[in-house]
């Protein structure tokens, strides 16, 4: 069985140019200003950078990469260390983006199967959002913070609803008929054949696509 | 550029924020409290949905779902007349912005967002191009707070509420208010000071620069649960830079934020074996206190990690 990623998406965060710099530019995730050939590799970005500070991740050599078209760096393990805080998108003084970049490297590292482990974590939430129309906390991590906050965080999460009721607030889900709408909506955007296609990539991990994304089994 | 005195005080479309209605929905009340005490003309919708934000920044996200999103939400907004999308959160603000700016201006995301909702039957969801501003129509409650600065400061002094002379207050500026769209911030982004400004004027003592005062909260969206270490690393770097500059209580304008550091701060207590002596407010909460609400009824403080009892009987509010 061959499963082809989602056109419709892949091609605006991810399109398919001859360099890496042309699909940053042309990323709908990246600024259409970004200043990617204006870098000067100064390097504020990396002194900058919280995750630079902790961990050998740098922003200014991922940069580089890019300008040089090493595809390689997609399979960077440290680019998943980027907070995607902006503040590189800030410091730069040529109105360059590292932080939009690696989102954007990211993606097409999904695409290819890279760092499925790290994102399957995460599904939840994209099931919860198309559900009730509001986002949480993914369920798989609920356990790592009930042991990390304890019995007065869970205590109170037990008893959200009548906690907002004494404010004076509502439910918190969506109603009926908005839920409807979104679930119509990220239909027709093509949301549940990637996320679908992104489950099964990651349940399979089956990791190797071939030149047109598609998943050679 | 945003400039303070244009800040709307009518048509608000008061957005709701995924993280504050589960973890501290007293930020809600607290902003409803507040723009009631300053005859704020505001909406709140129960079609609303989600930013997305959190799913964008997990990587699940694409932009053209997250952007369609945004249209549904834009629509619901004008059905009731509320134009000006003003989120609690700092990541549902730029979110917003983002996808109001692509909207106006990609006419392929347009079109194709629009034929969408057209196939689905939900004609009254489409998206004129320029019928909202990504400038003028989209602002984060904090801006409202800061443009209303005197006139909360005098209703205290009216009201003869708290004193907080003497409590050494800080703000936490969140990045994604200031550091993605930075021109439309009102202040230099390279030291935000909106929240100390308004602390002042209800007569704090404000720490205005701490060491790591723009750094971020150390949340990173994915990193709390996944890169979990580096995450903590982060925030013990900034509690200590706090706990250096004596400061007693935090100020915050984004819920995720105000999870990493109040949800947290305990947890990097025992792991790192220090101790801090810092409780952690919204800006809303503090404001509304300020003005005379009910810790508990209106503050929702019962849902902090960090206990704010003690602060509360020193700084004489009854709990």
């Amino acid at each position: 069985m061959t499963y082809v990623i989602s056109e419709t998406l892949s091609e605006y965060d991810t399109p398919i140019c001859d360099t890496l710099a042309e699909t940053v530019k042309k990323s709908l995730r990246t600024s259409d200003t970004i200043g990617i050939d204006r870098c000067l590799q100064c390097g504020a970005c990396t002194s900058s950078c919280p995750a630079a500070r902790f961990t050998d991740y740098n922003p200014r050599t991922i940069v580089k990469r890019v300008m040089e078209n090493d595809i390689s760096v997609i399979e960077d393990e440290s680019i998943w260390n980027c907070f995607y805080c902006y503040t590189c998108h800030l410091r730069c003084p040529r109105n360059n983006s590292p932080t939009q970049i690696v989102q954007v490297l990211k993606q097409m590292a999904i695409n290819k199967g890279i760092g499925l482990n790290k994102l399957e974590v995460l599904f939840g939430y994209g099931d919860a959002f198309s559900e009730f129309g509001v986002s949480k906390i993914p369920d798989l991590y609920v356990g790592q913070m009930e042991d990390d906050l304890g019995i007065r965080w869970r205590e109170f999460k037990n008893n959200l609803d009548s906690v907002r009721s004494e404010l004076g607030l509502g439910a918190v889900a969506v109603k009926d008929s908005g839920r409807g709408e979104i679930r119509a909506i990220l239909a027709g955007i093509g949301f549940f054949d990637r996320q679908d296609l992104l489950k099964h990539m990651a349940k399979s991990k089956s990791n190797t696509v071939d030149e047109k994304g598609e998943i050679i089994k | 550029m945003k400039q303070i005195e244009n800040i709307p005080d009518s048509g608000i479309f008061l957005f709701k924020s995924c993280m504050v209605s589960v973890e501290y929905p007293g930020i809600e009340s607290s902003t409803t409290y507040v723009f009631d005490k300053l005859g704020i003309d505001y909406f709140v919708s129960d079609e609303q949905s989600c930013c997305t934000g959190l799913g964008y920044y997990f990587d699940l996200f694409d932009q053209m779902s997250t952007t369609a999103i945004a249209a549904r939400n834009f629509a619901v907004a004008r059905k009731n007349g509320y134009n000006n999308i003003t989120p609690m959160c700092s990541t549902c603000y730029a979110i917003n912005k983002k996808a109001c700016a692509l909207l106006n201006s990609n006419d392929e995301v347009r079109s194709n967002i629009n034929s969408v909702f057209k196939q689905a039957g939900l004609d009254d969801l489409i998206y004129e191009q320029n019928s909202l501003d990504e400038v003028d129509n989209f602002y984060h409650v904090v801006e409202l707070f800061l443009s209303k600065a005197k006139q909360i400061g005098k209703l205290k002094l009216k009201l003869n509420t708290i004193d907080f002379s003497g409590v050494r207050v800080a703000a936490h500026h969140a990045c994604h208010y200031y550091k993605i769209q930075s021109d439309d911030m009102i202040g230099n982004p390279n030291h935000p000071l909106l929240i100390d400004t308004i602390a002042k004027s209800c007569g704090a003592d404000v720490v205005e620069w701490y060491e790591d005062k723009t750094l971020t909260c150390g949340a990173g969206f994915s990193q709390i649960h996944v890169n979990r270490d580096l995450s903590l690393k982060v925030t013990h770097a900034k509690l200590e830079s706090l706990k250096e500059a004596g400061v007693e209580l935090l100020l915050h304008m984004c819920p995720n934020c105000q999870i990493q550091y109040d949800r947290y701060q305990p947890v990097i207590e025992k792991e790192y074996g220090t101790k801090y002596d810092l409780v952690h407010m919204n800006i809303a909460q503090f404001v509304a206190l300020a003005l005379g609400a009910d810790p508990v009824k209106v503050c929702g403080f019962q849902t902090h990690s960090v206990p704010l009892d003690e602060f509360l009987v020193r700084i004489g509010v009854s709990v």
